[in-house]
């Protein structure tokens, strides 16, 4: 039999085991990134060169939103490994951790080296932090360029996005419905008073004209992007708004939220707006039970699908505001950076570079039918016309970035979110709203004057 | 007999207390630490009692708190259905195994998917709705959870249906270890059912009850987050925002981590200023039994 260890040696064994775990856990490690600086890891220039053998870590997200996307990286990250020798580890992230697990993981010097970001302040902020390098020098010029980044990923001259698939941001509208309520499908509303006539012929022809679902927000997001667009001329007037160097008071700049009241006081949007999701409220539109709604590109050909491809038709937001940014198609795109911890910059720019061949960014499209960032993709292969009008008039066209991308996520939670629910259950006016608005601003400022410095430097280079 | 030295007894302990102490403590002076800080990444300048006056200044956060105060209310319902229905139990009626299973079934599912499915069945056009509409009760249909006046009372009836069941089987779990021949001498004196359960049976429960009131009010405190955030995000506007969620936005959405440890530690001090003479009642109470 045998023989167990005495409760003497156990204790001391334990005792043992745990000093040595304490002296481990007190010898000194690596430091995390100082806040608000730049990297002190060797740049890619400095890094010794990397022939094969390299192991990249990569977090990414857009499975959600671009279902396919998946296989299409497998196979990208298989051709990469094959043509060098490197690997790539992708993991898929959760919605609600994207930009938090990698400021976390920064923090605490464990960053992957490439990462995906959403564009504008959810990845700045990380930028600010000294978390991301900017790509200027590993990636060409004409290739940054041509990736469609958006000025919504420049900061200080630098350029800290590539640009992955193409986000259009739009109306869609139900041309069966408008036929049947005597409108002209084929020529949308382009104006606010256009559309008040719109939606009161389909209301009176029994459908619900606007259909969406603000219980979780984003819907009132994308709301914001289009409207609030309106009466600005530029997107650094949108980062004066938000860092309070104008006055979200002024009637102007609530007027998006007076629209969205008139909206809903004359009963064209369904009545279960507040307690209903983003993507149950798009459902309905899909499901032929609204007339028009609020989309994003790579939801369009499921709309399609839904409803038959030649029922559903584009518009930008129908203008109401005199603002050079008024009536122009919304353009915003997905994308990838890379780690300023990285150790490998040069081989994860060289993946990032693998993603923009023209090969791979055919196959984006032939595999899994979302539109590419890159402008320079030859775009005639697109056969349905739908997909072809939002890719010459979106992504090719005079269009503006996506505001809604510059809001401080206070504004997010705080302003944005409960303004547009509280609008639904009646609770605020329009100019209420506006006012609500200023303070959660004035707040936010309070709180963050470090990131407000940077937000003004930022907004004074992104004057269009 | 072996002898010890004086401070044997103290180093075999102080692996564990250290365990312990590295475990609970310093997360507890880590936050009190960063609460006193504008943390931008793993640190952040020294601001002093800046988050804390930011915080307690907040209109959003008074309304997170009345929140809380409101979710309060559902502690003394959780109590009188929870032992109501241990007694019932106790009772022995036929099948009662099997209501006491269904009763708890609630409380063993995982909140999200409780929040999930009641919100959908709680919607303008869900189910519940539905149902009233069809047996001509359309009046009664209300937006449940997308109205400010009702979606707090809706969140708090489905905390309620969750965790009955907790409170049932602890009652019922301390009614079947009592000594039987106490009810069985009160029923021989003549006292009727109602004056068994009110005189003999319940203050015997009274221990069990004391330590469920005190988990009823944390939970209603601090463990409400998942069900707010899966029904409602602490919407429509902030009409179910809760203290978690304030928390939870400038930790994770806000990129304030100063800030949501100001919260924290208001949290932390407010559970421990309500369970303390909660507690010391109880300790009291258990002395005077004693003596």
């Amino acid at each position: 039999m045998t023989q167990l260890p005495s409760r003497r040696d156990f204790l001391k064994l334990a005792g043992g085991s745990f000093s040595l775990v304490a002296l481990a856990a007190c010898a000194p490690a690596a430091p995390a990134q100082p806040a608000g600086q730049q990297t002190t890891t060797p740049s890619a220039s400095e890094a010794p060169p990397a022939s094969t053998g390299v192991e990249l870590k990569m977090s990414w997200w857009g499975e959600q939103e671009a279902p396919g996307l998946e296989n299409w990286l497998k196979e990208s990250i298989a051709l990469f490994e094959k043509q060098t020798g490197h690997t790539v580890t992708p993991t898929l992230q959760d919605t609600s951790v994207v930009i938090s697990e990698f400021q976390t993981s920064s923090a605490a010097n464990s960053a992957p080296d490439i990462q995906y970001f959403w564009n504008g302040i959810y990845h700045m902020e990380s930028v600010w932090l000294g978390y991301v390098e900017p790509l200027n020098g590993l990636i060409p010029d004409d290739v940054l360029k041509a990736s469609n980044a958006t000025v919504l990923s420049v900061f200080g001259g630098k350029q800290y996005r590539l640009g992955w698939y193409a986000v259009p941001m739009m109306w869609v509208y139900n041309k069966e419905m408008f036929d049947k309520a005597g409108l002209n499908a084929d020529q949308p509303p382009r104006t606010w008073d256009d559309l008040m006539s719109a939606c009161d012929k389909l209301k009176a022809s029994g459908v619900i004209p606007v259909v969406g679902g603000l219980k979780d927000g984003p819907w009132g997001e994308w709301y914001i992007g289009h409207s609030l667009a309106q009466n600005l001329d530029s997107p650094g007037d949108a980062i004066d708004l938000f860092v309070g160097t104008r006055d979200w008071r002024d009637p102007q700049h609530w007027e998006p939220w007076a629209k969205l009241e008139t909206l809903w006081k004359a009963g064209y949007m369904n009545d279960d707006m507040n307690s209903i999701d983003l993507y149950p409220g798009i459902d309905l539109f899909g499901a032929g039970k609204g007339a028009i709604t609020q989309i994003v590109g790579p939801l369009v050909p499921k709309m399609q699908s839904l409803l038959g491809a030649e029922k559903v038709g584009a518009m930008v937001m129908p203008a109401f505001g005199a603002g050079k940014m008024s009536g122009k198609p919304i353009a915003d795109t997905q994308g990838l950076g890379i780690s300023s911890q990285s150790q490998h910059k040069q081989v994860a720019a060289q993946f990032l570079l693998f993603l923009q061949q023209p090969e791979r960014v055919n196959a984006l499209w032939e595999q899994v039918k979302q539109l590419p960032a890159n402008t320079s993709w030859d775009g005639s292969v697109i056969s349905d016309p739908l997909l072809r009008q939002i890719w010459q008039e979106w992504m090719q066209g005079d269009s503006v970035p996506y505001i809604s991308n510059l809001m401080p996520t206070l504004f997010w939670t705080d302003a944005m979110f409960v303004n547009s629910q509280k609008i639904i259950a009646g609770e605020y006016t329009g100019e209420q709203a506006g006012q609500n608005a200023y303070d959660v601003t004035q707040k936010w400022v309070a709180q963050n004057p470090d990131m407000a410095d940077k937000y003004k430097q930022w907004a004074s280079e992104m004057k269009l | 007999m072996l002898r010890t030295g004086r401070f044997t007894a103290y180093v075999y302990l102080t692996p564990a207390v250290l365990l312990l102490a590295f475990t609970f403590g310093y997360p507890l002076i880590a936050i009190f630490d960063f609460s006193l800080r504008r943390i931008r990444g793993a640190s952040g300048p020294f601001i002093g009692l800046e988050n804390y006056r930011q915080v307690l200044g907040d209109s959003v956060f008074h309304q997170a708190v009345l929140h809380n105060a409101q979710l309060l209310l559902a502690a003394p319902i959780l109590l009188a259905i929870g032992l109501l229905l241990a007694i019932l139990l106790y009772e022995r009626p036929r099948w009662w195994p099997l209501y006491r299973t269904v009763l708890f079934v609630p409380y063993i599912l995982a909140v999200p998917l409780v929040g999930i499915v009641l919100s959908n069945m709680l919607q303008r056009n869900g189910i519940v709705n539905e149902l009233l509409r069809a047996v001509g009760l359309g009046g009664l249909a209300l937006d449940w959870i997308g109205s400010a006046g009702l979606a707090l009372w809706s969140v708090m009836g489905v905390i309620i249906w969750r965790e009955m069941g907790f409170g049932m089987m602890l009652f019922l779990a301390r009614l079947q270890s009592l000594n039987e021949e106490v009810i069985e001498a009160a029923r021989i004196d003549g006292a009727n059912w109602w004056q068994r359960t009110i005189f003999v049976t319940i203050p015997q429960l009274r221990g069990v009850i004391e330590f469920y009131v005190v988990i009823s009010v944390i939970t209603m405190l601090a463990w409400v987050f998942s069900y707010v955030y899966v029904m409602t995000r602490g919407g429509p506007g902030n009409a179910t925002l809760v203290i978690e969620m304030y928390l939870y936005n400038f930790g994770f959405r806000n990129s304030l981590p100063g800030i949501a440890s100001a919260v924290a530690v208001l949290l932390f001090l407010l559970t421990l200023g309500l369970t303390i003479p909660l507690f010391r009642l109880r300790a009291q109470a258990a002395e005077e039994d004693r003596a």
